[in-house]
């Protein structure tokens, strides 16, 4: 799946990562914390800061031992949260490793690896998630993207 | 970077974590360090908001249902077996300091540049020690420092707010 990009959810006061898939259009809403919203961006907006910053420290973690990120992949979701999975590959052994999806998402996008979504994943939240949220947003609710 | 641009072992003095404090008026907290054979030896590190919640939340030894993000990085350090063998805050410069986590996998060892914040999150994880080398402790800055803290803790800290995915 392809990171489309950032929304900031007043309702929740948290920010989605949406998350599609080119070919099917399956869309993907990912709620994460400012923090992680932060990571993301400054991935997809290709800033380097002057410090690593938590996931580029993450990357010169791995890299220092040439562990290479093979691919990050959304694995479960249950009562709103959301599993993800780190594959490496390390010395010709593959090592999986359990993440939030934040984490995964913000190291994915710094390794250039792909992210993928089980297909379970993908027809649950679209049948709970992503409804209950828009239910439950109100017109008031936009625009305010700089809070 | 290579061993000869290391800081010495008889350079290094080793610092524990003694609070977090909060900074009220902006989006920082105050990282204290103190001295573990000098416990008036306070060394205080500014660091984010989240930064200062990733420490303090492994210095309440609380545990999260799901990995944060230097839960991560030990995992991957245990997957791959490589030992976190310390933290060492090895530069300042205008006000910044600068981190090196050294690592080491089968007798290679390497120390990777961070910020103090990942550094120590990480220390109190691995858990591994932390130390300031002799130089930054000679170079860093001279203001009454310990009436400025004492001042500051009247302001209770609250429990961080963990943000969860």
């Amino acid at each position: 799946m392809h990171v489309k990009g950032l929304m900031f959810d007043p309702y929740n006061n948290a920010y989605i990562v949406v998350l599609r898939d080119e070919e099917s259009s399956d869309m993907l809403p990912i709620w994460v914390g400012k923090s992680e919203a932060g990571a993301i961006s400054m991935s997809l907006e290709n800033v380097t800061p002057p410090r690593p910053m938590t996931h580029d420290f993450m990357k010169s973690f791995l890299d220092a031992y040439n562990a290479k990120v093979i691919s990050v992949v959304i694995t479960d979701l249950t009562e709103h949260t959301y599993f993800a999975k780190v594959h490496l590959m390390y010395e010709d052994s593959e090592y999986t490793v359990d993440a939030r999806p934040s984490d995964a998402i913000a190291l994915a996008l710094r390794s250039h690896a792909p992210v993928f979504a089980n297909n379970s994943v993908i027809s649950k939240q679209s049948s709970e998630e992503l409804e209950q949220w828009l239910e439950n947003l109100k017109p008031e609710d936009f625009g305010k993207l700089d809070s | 970077m290579s061993t000869a641009d290391l800081p010495k072992e008889q350079d290094l003095v080793e610092f524990r974590v003694d609070r977090i404090l909060d900074e009220a008026n902006t989006d920082t907290k105050i990282v204290v360090l103190i001295r573990q054979d000098d416990a008036h030896d306070t060394f205080p590190i500014w660091v984010g908001a989240s930064e200062g919640n990733a420490i303090k939340l492994a210095l309440d030894t609380m545990i999260t249902p799901r990995p944060m993000s230097h839960d991560l990085v030990k995992s991957f350090a245990e997957h791959l077996n490589i030992n976190i063998q310390r933290v060492v805050i090895a530069d300042v410069k205008s006000s910044t300091y600068y981190a090196l986590v050294h690592v080491s996998n089968k007798g290679f060892e390497r120390a990777i540049d961070s910020r103090p914040s990942d550094a120590i999150a990480l220390a109190l994880r691995a858990p591994c020690p932390i130390y300031v080398t002799q130089d930054v402790l000679k170079r860093r800055s001279t203001t009454n420092l310990d009436a400025w803290l004492a001042k500051l803790e009247t302001k209770d800290i609250g429990t961080p707010e963990v943000q969860e995915t």
